[in-house]
């Protein structure tokens, strides 16, 4: 059997030979015969060390929270995908990647605590300063600050402030705790002042903070949430696949299906004839120079 | 909503448009409505159904468990799956034991998943890319873990049908299957201990059930058939171990697949921070690694009938002929044969491989 490397690379995550998987220098399986967690292994994985009790329940609680999420753009690729009836990780991998801007911006809302907390260094300005600055400079120009609002739970996210106040619970706040807190309150008195509608910090907001504070870079952080969310995007697939009707468009369940022909609305350009081919090239002319199709152009 | 119409004029307008208007249609194509379905008032109006879980503007319930409120009750992230899958709160054994298989399953190397997140971290993705594209790495040899456990489910019916004992059973399962990739036992933990260790865990939990106790069985009849040295391997050990603690094959592949992706995130930003972005057309295949025609000319256009070869075939015997020469041109397909079946209850292919 080959067992030669299917690439050739330095790393320093991990090697394995025929005796043993070695992670970060621990021996995979001595890390679980100890009895360690897996969001202990998470944090050798990314940190390159064994984290504290405290730290070790607040990945347990956040990845815990976050998992399921009944139906967001995850479960519904998921779901989606598993209407052709693929083998299953397809489905999960479209879940996954329908972590982006907007569902779940886990790594863009750390990044955006660093710029400013590494700006807060710069300037010599407290974190409460940077805070406001970070506020009205995102709500000047228009765009979503980022781990503010929720589309479905909108009079407040209920997995956000619980972990907020598990994480001073077990007294591991720290700078971006105080940072996220201060943009928070920032946020929401510049919205009072404008006289607009509460809107309440998301499980981004907090659940990042938790996973920074606790010493995940924007990127791994994103990778926990994003990832562990494909643990229930697996589930709701499954349960379609197994108990649900592939393609999703039988005429002959009680319930209209997902893509029952009566769920197309459309409103593009009218039904109008296919130009024959010798007629070609003058009606492909006028149509340009008309520009009546740049409407419908995306 | 909807407006299916009757537009005989356009219709009309329309005139003859290639084979439409064919005898041999089995419908009158210029009779043809536009317009779009109206909704469906005779049946429900279509929802989201689900038993796993459901999320109102306050809360997110699954299997009728708010979440925040496990959470806070101090259950974690393994709990959940058992949740998730199982619509049941696990026995402290069972966490402790999914712990550990979650551990073990969590990182490999630079095997298949690690290389497709890094291959994709390459391209200057996002992140999330690159962890999807890594769970795609699970199939019916890596990660087999549906084919494994539905194997054992399918030979454990056999003798329960046919009244045969469980070494019987692994005894015919291992006859008929032992060159398969999911078999659950070979040659590579000969030397490295972790899956034993896994079993004997399990059984020191009290969590080892039927599948560990057959898959045992199934090591012995391997080892009994084999001219080489063999023993229990991770999909074995892990399979066996995950079907004892309740998951069921596909909700196996499903987890230890996710497992494995909170890994490939981390070798995403290994990728990204100790290599270049590569570009479009700049990687090269050198010559050396090229076995197919010679290089040749590009015959000119007009001489296309002098050069071209009918691909179609009239006959069987053609027809055969025509295969065997075409499974000699590597890449083409036709040296592989799968069945492909649907997927939602068993593994999903029932035998891939070459002819």
């Amino acid at each position: 059997m080959d067992r030669e490397p299917l690439i050739r690379r330095k790393t320093a995550i991990s090697y394995k030979t025929e005796e043993k998987t070695v992670m970060r220098g621990y021996d995979l399986s001595e890390l679980a015969e100890e009895g360690y967690s897996f969001s202990d292994a998470l944090f050798v994985m990314y940190q390159n060390r064994i984290p504290t009790e405290e730290e070790e329940k607040m990945l347990k609680y956040e990845m815990g929270v976050f998992m399921e999420h009944s139906m967001s753009p995850s479960a519904v690729a998921a779901i989606g995908v598993s209407a052709g009836r693929p083998n299953l990780p397809c489905a999960i991998a479209a879940a996954v990647s329908t972590f982006g801007g907007v569902h779940g911006p886990g790594a863009a809302h750390g990044y955006m605590l660093n710029k400013y907390l590494e700006r807060a260094k710069k300037e010599g300005k407290t974190v409460d300063e940077m805070a406001k600055t970070l506020v009205d400079e995102y709500m000047d120009a228009g765009r979503p600050v980022m781990g503010m609002g929720q589309p479905q739970h909108i009079d407040s996210d209920p997995r956000a402030e619980p972990i907020h106040l598990r994480q001073e619970e077990l007294e591991i706040e720290g700078v971006y705790l105080e940072f996220q807190r201060a943009l928070e309150k920032h946020f929401h008195a510049r919205r009072k002042k404008e006289g607009r509608s509460y809107v309440g910090v998301n499980v981004v907001g907090s659940g990042n903070t938790a996973l920074m504070e606790i010493g995940f870079s924007p990127n791994a952080g994103w990778c926990l949430g994003s990832v562990c969310r494909g643990f229930s995007c697996a589930a709701h697939a499954l349960f379609n696949m197994k108990k649900g009707r592939a393609w999703g468009a039988s005429r002959n369940e009680p319930m209209v299906q997902m893509i029952d022909l009566s769920m197309i609305k459309y409103v593009g350009p009218e039904d109008r004839i296919v130009p024959k081919q010798e007629d070609r090239q003058e009606h492909a002319r006028r149509e340009k120079e008309k520009g009546e199709y740049k409407k419908w152009v995306i | 909503m909807g407006n299916l119409t009757d537009k005989p004029e356009l219709n009309e307008k329309k005139g003859k448009i290639g084979n439409l208007d064919s005898p041999k249609n089995p419908f009158d194509y210029s009779k043809r409505q536009y317009g779009t379905v109206p909704l469906d008032t005779d049946r429900a109006p279509f929802q989201w159904v689900s038993e796993v879980a459901y999320k109102n503007v306050h809360r997110i319930v699954s299997r009728g468990y708010d979440t925040s409120e496990v959470m806070e009750e101090g259950y974690g992230i393994v709990d959940m799956l058992f949740i998730d899958y199982q619509a049941r709160i696990p026995l402290v054994e069972e966490e402790q034991m999914l712990n550990y298989v979650m551990i073990l399953a969590l990182e490999d190397g630079l095997s298949m998943p690690a290389v497709m997140s890094r291959m994709v971290a390459r391209s200057k993705t996002f992140l999330t890319q690159a962890a999807g594209a890594s769970i795609l790495a699970f199939g019916h040899a890596y990660g087999a873990y549906s084919a494994f456990g539905n194997r054992l489910e399918h030979y454990l019916d056999i003798a329960e049908a046919e009244g045969l004992t469980l070494e019987q059973a692994a005894e015919l399962l291992v006859k008929e299957n032992i060159h398969d990739e999911a078999l659950g036992v070979s040659s590579l933990m000969l030397k490295d201990p972790a899956a034993r260790r896994m079993i004997a865990r399990a059984e020191k939990l009290g969590v080892a059930g039927k599948y560990i106790e057959f898959t045992k069985e199934i090591v012995k009849a391997a080892q009994n058939l084999s001219e080489e040295p063999i023993g229990l391997d991770m999909m074995g050990a892990t399979g066996a171990t995950m079907l004892d603690l309740g998951f069921s094959p596909e909700a196996t592949w499903a987890i230890l697949a996710v497992t494995r992706a909170f890994a490939s995130g981390a070798h995403y930003i290994e990728e990204v921070e100790r290599t270049e972005s590569c570009r479009t057309g700049q990687t090269l295949t050198p010559k050396e690694f090229y076995d197919g025609p010679e290089d040749r000319p590009v015959p000119p256009l007009k001489d296309r009938d002098k050069v071209a070869k009918s691909g179609i075939c009239h006959t069987i015997d053609e027809w055969t002929e025509a295969r065997e020469e075409r499974k000699k041109i590597v890449g083409s397909g036709h040296s592989i044969v799968e069945e492909i079946e649907d997927p939602s209850k068993k593994s999903g292919i029932k035998k891939v491989g070459k002819l």
